[in-house]
C-alpha cells in the first residue's frame, strides 16, 4: 500500500532534510543526513547525498535495505513522525540525474549518489498517548484531517 | 577509549539548558532501524549518554534485543554538533538490581540522580502543542559510547574519538 504524506509534511522533510538510519543484518545502526530531500509521489522520499554520506550507508544497504528517518533540525520536535521504507541507492539514470541537479542548484551539494526510498510505515512521535501511533492505515484525506487537527506550521525552505 | 569532549558534554544537555534534541537510533536483532527523537538528554562519566525512559515503544523493545545503538544531535546542527555516537545501551529500569552495572555505570546511582528527570529538568522550551500532558518515567537508557563519527558535510564517517 503506499503511504502517502500531507503538504506539512511534504514542506518539512524538503525544508530540513532528514536524519537516515540503516542497520546490518546483526543489527548495528549507521546515520547519515540526507541534507537535500524531495517527496515524490507514490509514496517515494529521495535524498541527494554526497559520495562520503553514500560510502557510509552504501555497505549496509547493500546487505540490509531497510531505512527509517526523521526530520532534521526544528523537524525533530516540529514534524513528530517517523518514516519507514527500503531504500536503494541510484547512481544514475533519471531521476538520480534530476534530483542531483536539484541538490546542486538549491543547497550546493555534489551528489554522488541519490538514496531512494519507498515508504511502507508511517508513525507519530509526538510525545506521549500518540507516540508510536500507526498513521499509514489512514487515506490520505484521513491523514490530512489528523494532522490539521494539531498542528499547521510550514518551515521556510533553507539555502 | 572515548572520552567526551567539554563541547560534546554541553551539547548532551536537555535543550532548555544549552543542549540538543537527540535522536536515538536503534536496531532489531533482524536489522530493521528505529530512530526517535529525544528531549531527556545528559552524560555521565566520560563516555555515558543517559536519556529518559518515558515514552519509548520500539526503541525500548529493539534496545531489550539489540543493545547496538547510535545516538546524534538532531538540533541545533549548526553549532558544530556534528557527531554520530556509537555504543551499547541497557534501560535501568526502576526495579533492576541495585548494584546492577552497565560499563561503570550503577543502577542505583543512575535512578537515584535522573529517577525523576521531568521534576528535575522540566520541559519548559518544549512548545505547547508538542509538549506530553503528564510523564511518566519507567528508567533511564544508558547508552556506553564506544567510538564517535563525523556527519559534518565534507567529512562524514571520519572518526572523531
Amino acid at each position: 500500500m503506499t503511504v502517502n504524506l500531507t503538504e506539512r509534511m511534504k514542506a518539512w522533510v524538503e525544508a530540513m532534510g532528514c536524519h537516515l538510519c540503516v542497520a546490518t543484518p546483526e543489527g548495528v545502526p549507521f546515520v547519515v543526513l540526507g541534507r537535500y530531500a524531495e517527496v515524490k509521489t507514490g509514496g517515494e522520499v529521495a535524498f541527494a547525498l554526497a559520495e562520503d554520506e553514500a560510502g557510509v550507508i552504501a555497505p549496509v544497504l547493500s546487505r540490509n535495505p531497510r531505512v527509517a528517518f526523521g526530520v532534521s533540525r526544528q523537524g525533530g520536535i516540529r514534524a513528530a513522525y517517523q518514516f519507514k521504507g527500503t531504500g536503494e541507492l541510484l547512481r544514475s539514470g533519471e531521476i538520480f540525474d534530476a534530483v542531483r541537479a536539484r541538490a546542486k542548484e538549491e543547497k550546493g551539494i555534489d551528489a554522488g549518489a541519490v538514496l531512494l526510498v519507498r515508504l511502507t510505515e508511517l508513525y507519530c512521535t509526538k510525545p506521549g498517548y500518540e507516540a508510536g501511533l500507526r498513521l499509514d492505515g489512514m487515506t490520505p484525506e484521513e491523514l490530512d484531517a489528523w494532522e490539521r487537527q494539531r498542528w499547521k506550521d510550514v518551515p521556510r525552505k533553507r539555502n | 577509549m572515548v572520552k567526551f569532549t567539554k563541547e560534546m558534554k554541553e551539547a548532551l544537555r536537555v535543550p532548555g539548558k544549552g543542549g540538543s534534541l537527540i535522536y536515538l537510533c536503534t536496531s532489531s536483532r533482524g536489522g530493521n532501524p528505529n530512530i526517535a527523537a529525544m528531549r531527556f538528554v545528559a552524560t555521565h562519566m566520560d563516555d555515558k549518554i543517559l536519556i529518559a525512559d518515558m515514552f519509548l515503544l520500539k526503541t525500548k523493545a529493539n534496545i531489550k534485543e539489540n543493545p547496538n545503538v547510535a545516538v546524534t544531535i538532531c538540533h541545533p546542527l549548526d553549532e558544530g554538533r556534528w557527531w554520530v555516537f556509537k555504543g551499547k545501551a541497557v534501560d535501568m529500569e526502576y526495579g533492576f538490581p541495585r548494584d546492577f552495572d552497565w560499563y561503570g555505570a550503577n543502577a542505583t546511582d543512575i535512578l537515584n540522580e535522573w529517577g525523576n528527570w521531568n521534576k528535575a529538568e522540566p520541559p519548559d522550551e518544549v512548545p505547547p502543542d508538542i509538549v506530553f500532558p503528564k510523564a511518566v518515567q519507567r528508567g533511564v537508557v544508558v547508552v556506553h559510547v564506544e567510538e564517535v563519527y563525523s556527519i559534518e558535510p565534507g567529512h562524514v564517517g571520519e572518526k572523531v574519538l
